[in-house]
């Protein structure tokens, strides 16, 4: 039994409980959508580990030689730099290869890399699909559209952030800004562009993967050369997203953590004031 | 602050109910609803929190253990996760399915009827030549013959490049070229047509495959690395499969597979082999010289 009739049921048998006093629950995510969150932490590092393995084999930027080390790509002269300013990183072997050896399979991998990739990007699209039936059964996709207040209530929420250090540093009173939606117009922001950028991210690699079959495709994103260059920073949206995400979350704390795992959260208060 | 006031609404006391018991309508389908809150017993919430924990955890140890059976051995290596080579095959096993369905999904996509785009001359960009190995000896092309089999008459049939030019009509098509690295050129090829090279020497009819063979057969080191393809029949078919004499305006040069190559702009660039000497038709897949090195036998873009 899924666990959101569980819950319908379990409640109704405990309802009214003797010994315990219950406590107010609120349904926060739909089972799928909690499976599709956690399932893309494995898939994108695959297509991420992978996809910086195919970058290698033809970085998409490219400079002209080096005239000291004949380094055409800057993620090598990365290398090279870290090689020649880390402590303990001199003796490196291969300086050129020291970014992909850290955030990929590996230089010379592109055989293999390829069928990662595809296998996670299959998945990836599955678990976009599981997301998608997800929010439509639990209503969630709902909480993620963007409105007309979002513009002033995120600049809120920024000044909200700016002035957290401020007010711990100073022990002054910094209150929350409060909003009666489950997300805060800045979550809804990066909630919403999340999973855009994964349609989009699928779409850019048809549009590199079939150029010839998918040629119309290619073509709205501005051809064979810029689609790679699409793809490739949309990979950077999902970890310029995953970092700030995460430290959010843990500083939030258990509930808003335990949350994704279980579907609900004791942070029933939003309830009282939710209004229209 | 002001904004408590702006946000408690002057709501009918509603927290006495585990529930809302009269929502509001929603004003429209796509304004977000209000939160379904219920009552749960304290023990109920610990007993489901530890189900889900756990059922979490194990989806963390499985999602792992995928991860050490489907990343190479010489990034486990790298990483110190491993030490020797474990049993490599069937490691591979869920990354090969991977790459067939993936293969099959390109067979579906792929139609005898779309054109790939052309491209005008100002678009032509410069073409490398990729392959790592030696650059064939000149010294083949006088005595360069094409040999055909696998025919409908049962013959072996060879051709001298002069046949082929005097004999079919060439064709000129300016396209990219895709290499499976990720770099693709825009050229300007001539040639006569696969497709009218099949009609004029048919195939046997149980042929679906060609085997391709060519003069490119050296390793980097001068050390014989026999270079050949496998080719769908479906695909030399294609309009704009050629068999290219010209780049750019010129006789194809070494380097770019003189005096014939296959130009099929709806596979990958790996494909497209140079120096042709040898088409074999075949009932059968052929082997494919990439696809021994791992990668895709199909390769259609």
């Amino acid at each position: 039994m899924p666990p959101s009739t569980q819950l319908d049921n379990e409640r109704i048998a405990t309802s009214t409980p003797e010994s315990e006093a219950g406590v107010l629950v609120v349904r926060r995510h739909h089972l799928l959508v909690r499976c599709s969150h956690w399932l893309n932490v494995p898939i994108l590092l695959g297509l991420i580990l992978s996809g910086v393995s195919i970058y290698w084999a033809s970085p998409i930027y490219q400079h002209k030689p080096d005239p000291q080390t004949g380094s055409l790509d800057p993620l090598a002269d990365i290398g090279i730099w870290i090689c020649a300013h880390v402590p303990g990183l001199h003796q490196y072997s291969n300086p050129p290869d020291w970014v992909y050896n850290h955030i990929s399979l590996g230089p010379g991998m592109l055989a293999v890399a390829l069928r990662l990739h595809w296998l996670c990007a299959y998945l990836f699209m599955l678990n976009g699909l599981v997301f998608v039936i997800g929010s439509a059964m639990g209503g969630g996709w709902r909480s993620l559209l963007p409105r007309q207040t979002d513009l002033r209530d995120a600049t809120r929420m920024f000044w909200y952030y700016i002035g957290v250090p401020v007010a711990k540093l100073t022990r002054g009173s910094w209150p929350h800004p409060r909003f009666n939606t489950k997300y805060n117009p800045l979550q809804r922001v990066a909630y919403f562009s999340v999973p855009v950028a994964g349609l989009l991210s699928v779409l850019t690699g048809w549009a590199i993967h079939k150029p010839m079959q998918f040629h119309w495709l290619t073509a709205i994103v501005g051809g064979y050369d810029k689609a790679r260059i699409w793809h490739f920073w949309l990979m950077w949206v999902f970890v310029l997203f995953v970092v700030p995400h995460v430290i959010l979350v843990l500083a939030d704390g258990w509930d808003t953590l335990r949350s994704m795992i279980v579907g609900w959260s004791t942070k029933a208060q939003r309830s009282e004031d939710f209004s229209q | 602050m002001s904004l408590e006031n702006e946000h408690s609404a002057p709501e009918a006391d509603n927290t006495s109910s585990t529930e809302s018991v009269h929502p509001p309508k929603p004003a429209s389908f796509f304004q977000e609803r209000p939160p379904q809150v219920m009552e749960a017993a304290p023990q109920l919430l610990r007993r489901w929190t530890r189900r889900d924990l756990l059922l979490f955890g194990a989806g963390a140890v499985a999602a792992v253990a995928a991860g050490g059976a489907l990343l190479p051995q010489t990034t486990l290596k790298r990483l110190g996760i491993i030490h020797d080579n474990k049993n490599w095959q069937r490691k591979e096993w869920l990354l090969n399915k991977s790459l067939r369905i993936d293969d099959d999904v390109a067979e579906a996509l792929y139609s005898r009827n779309r054109l790939v785009p052309t491209y005008t001359k100002s678009q032509i960009t410069p073409l490398r030549n990729n392959y790592n190995g030696a650059t064939p000896n000149a010294s083949y092309i006088p005595e360069w013959r094409l040999t055909l089999d696998g025919l409908a008459s049962g013959l072996s049939v060879s051709l001298n490049i002069r046949n082929l030019l005097a004999s079919f009509q060439v064709h000129e098509q300016i396209t990219r070229l895709v290499c499976v690295e990720g770099w693709s050129a825009i050229a300007w090829w001539a040639g006569l047509r696969f497709d009218d090279l099949l009609r004029a020497y048919p195939p046997m009819s149980q042929a679906r495959w060609v085997r391709i063979e060519s003069s490119v057969n050296l390793g980097p080191w001068g050390n014989p690395d026999p270079y050949f393809v496998s080719l769908d029949l479906s695909t030399a078919r294609h309009s704009q499969t050629l068999l290219a004499t010209h780049l750019n305006g010129k006789p194809l040069t070494l380097e770019h597979g003189a005096p014939l190559r296959l130009v099929a702009p709806v596979k990958l660039g790996l494909k497209n082999i140079k120096a042709i000497t040898r088409i074999s038709y075949k009932g059968g897949e052929p082997p494919d010289y990439w696809a021994k090195h791992g990668y895709s036998r199909y390769d259609g873009i």
